[in-house]
C-alpha cells in the first residue's frame, strides 16, 4: 500500500540539532498576516489584519477570529487551511472535555491538548507540521488567559504578543506600551495601534477583525464597535 | 452457595446444567442525605455471599477528594476495581490540572466511566456525595450503567427498597398534604440514617453488623461507627 512508504516522519533532525521543517513552518507564520493579543486586568483582546487580495473578495464571509467555546477564542498567523483544521479539533476537544466532566474546559487544558496535537504532526509518518501559530484567549475562574501555540507544539503564556509579518516591531511596540493596569478598552486601543504599525493603507472595520474575552465570555466585535475604536485613534 | 459455578440456589438448579456467572452479589446498603452546607453518607459493614457472611467490618464508602466520597455496593470485585480506576483517573486529572476535581466533575466522569462498560457492566450501585463548588451538599445516585440523578437524599444497595420509601416520606415529604420537608440538620440526618439501618437490619439478611457514618463539611470529614444486630 502507498501509505506504508510514509510510515517515517518527514520532520527529521539536522546535524546542528534543529528540526528544519519546524523552522520553515515558523517562516510561513512570520510571512502571514499580523495578529496581536493583549491581556488586560478584566479581559483579553485578539486582533488581526484581514487584507483581501482582490476587491472582488466577499469580505464578511471569511472569519479569522473564531470562538472555540463560550469562554475561549482563537486567532492565527500563517496558513488559513491549517488553521481551519485546528479550530475544528479545538472545538471537538472542548466538547469531549465537557462530555467527561460537565465543566467548561479550562483554557490551559485546551492549550495543552491542542499543542499536543500540533506536536504529533512533527513526529508522525507522512505529515508536515502545521503552518500556523495560534493565539488563544480565555476567561475561567475569574481570570484572563492568553497563550501562543507554535508549529513545534510549544506553547507560551503571554501578557501581550504579536505574530506574523513585522512581529518583532510589534513586540517592541507592545513592550513599551504594555502595563499591568490596562483595562480591556485600553487593550483594544493598544492592539489596534500595534496592528497599525505594520498596516499598509487605511484601516477600517472591513479589513481588521477584533475579538474580546471577559467575564461574559468570548465574542467578536461588531463592525460598528470596531469603527468606534478606529474613530478614537484617528 | 457457590456463585462461581452456578447462580441459582442448591435446591433450584438443574444438576445437568452448568452456567458461569461473572457476577456475585455481596450485599451491603448505603444511605446519603445532603444539607445546606454538609452531606452525610453511611454504609453498613456486612459483606455477604448468599446465606454466608464474608466480613462484619467492611465499610463501603471510599474517599475520593477532601470534598467528595463514593458509596458503592453490589459485586465487591467490581466495587474495588471501579474505585481503583476512579482513583487513578482522579490522580491523572490532578496531574494535568494542578488542582483536585470538583464534585460535579467527578460525578460526570463516573457516569461516563460506567457507560463505557455498557455491554459488560460494573455490577455496582453507586452514590457519589460531596460539596459542590458553592459549598452545598449534593448526592448523585447512579444505576449500574451510569444513569445519574442529582438528589438531596438517596439509598442504594440490598435494602434500598426498604429504606428509600422511608426517606421519601421523612426527608422529602412526598405526596403528603400540608406537610413541608424538614430543614435538614446534621442531627436529623444522623437520626434518620440510624433509624434506616436499624429497620433494614431487622428484615434484610444482607444488611447488619454495623454502620459507618461520614459527615463532609468544608472543615473536613468526621466518622462515626454504630453497632447493629449481628444476626
Amino acid at each position: 500500500m502507498a501509505t506504508e512508504r510514509y510510515s517515517f516522519s518527514l520532520t527529521t533532525f539536522s546535524p546542528s540539532g534543529k528540526l528544519v521543517q519546524i523552522e520553515y513552518a515558523l517562516a510561513a507564520v512570520a510571512a502571514g498576516a499580523p495578529a496581536v493579543g493583549i491581556k488586560a486586568k478584566d479581559g483579553v483582546v485578539l486582533a488581526t489584519e484581514k487584507k483581501h487580495k482582490s476587491i472582488l473578495v466577499e469580505e464578511h464571509s471569511i472569519i479569522k477570529v473564531e470562538m472555540i467555546t463560550d469562554h475561549i477564542g482563537m486567532v492565527y498567523s500563517g496558513m488559513g487551511p491549517d488553521y481551519r483544521l485546528l479550530v475544528r479539533q479545538a472545538r471537538k476537544v472542548a466538547q469531549q472535555y465537557y462530555r467527561t466532566y460537565l465543566e467548561p474546559i479550562p483554557t490551559p487544558q485546551l492549550v495543552q491538548r491542542l499543542a499536543a496535537i500540533m506536536q504529533e504532526y512533527t513526529q508522525s509518518g507522512g505529515v508536515r507540521p502545521f503552518g500556523v501559530s495560534l493565539l488563544i484567549c480565555g476567561w475561567d475562574l475569574d481570570r484572563p488567559y492568553l497563550f501562543q501555540c507554535d508549529p513545534s507544539g510549544a506553547y507560551f503564556p503571554w501578557k501581550a504578543t504579536a505574530m506574523g509579518k513585522n512581529f518583532i516591531n510589534g513586540k517592541t511596540f507592545l513592550e513599551k506600551r504594555y502595563n499591568e493596569d490596562l483595562e480591556l478598552d485600553d487593550a483594544v486601543h493598544t492592539a489596534i495601534l500595534t496592528l497599525k504599525e505594520s498596516f499598509e493603507g487605511q484601516m477600517s472595520s472591513d479589513n481588521i477583525e477584533i475579538g474580546i474575552c471577559n467575564s461574559q465570555g468570548f465574542r467578536r466585535l461588531t463592525p460598528a464597535e470596531v469603527q468606534d475604536y478606529l474613530a478614537n485613534i484617528a | 452457595m457457590c456463585s462461581e459455578v452456578q447462580s441459582a440456589q442448591d435446591y433450584m438448579r438443574d444438576p445437568r446444567k452448568h452456567y458461569f456467572s461473572p457476577y456475585m452479589d455481596n450485599g451491603g446498603t448505603t444511605v446519603a442525605i445532603a444539607g445546606e452546607d454538609f452531606v452525610m453518607v453511611a454504609s453498613d459493614t456486612r459483606l455477604s455471599r448468599g446465606f454466608n457472611i464474608l466480613s462484619r467490618e467492611q465499610g463501603k464508602v471510599f474517599n475520593l477528594t477532601p470534598k467528595t466520597m463514593l458509596a458503592s455496593t453490589g459485586c465487591w470485585a467490581d466495587v474495588l476495581t471501579l474505585n481503583k480506576v476512579l482513583q487513578a483517573r482522579l490522580m491523572m486529572y490532578s496531574h494535568e490540572h494542578h488542582d483536585t476535581m470538583s464534585t460535579t466533575a467527578v460525578a460526570q466522569l463516573l457516569s461516563t466511566m460506567l457507560y463505557w462498560r455498557r455491554f459488560f457492566p460494573y455490577y455496582v450501585s453507586n452514590m457519589l456525595v460531596g460539596l459542590d463548588e458553592s459549598g452545598k451538599g449534593v448526592v448523585y445516585h447512579y444505576d449500574p450503567v451510569g444513569h445519574m440523578e442529582k438528589l438531596t437524599f438517596s439509598a442504594a444497595g440490598a435494602s434500598v427498597s426498604l429504606i428509600q420509601p422511608f426517606l421519601d416520606n421523612q426527608v422529602g415529604a412526598f405526596n403528603m398534604e400540608g406537610v413541608d420537608p424538614p430543614k435538614m440538620t446534621k442531627e436529623l440526618a444522623r437520626q434518620l440514617i440510624h433509624d434506616s439501618f436499624v429497620s433494614a437490619a431487622e428484615r434484610d439478611i444482607n444488611t447488619g453488623d454495623g454502620i459507618i457514618i461520614y459527615t463532609i463539611t468544608k472543615d473536613g470529614t468526621a466518622e462515626e461507627k454504630i453497632k447493629l444486630r449481628m444476626d
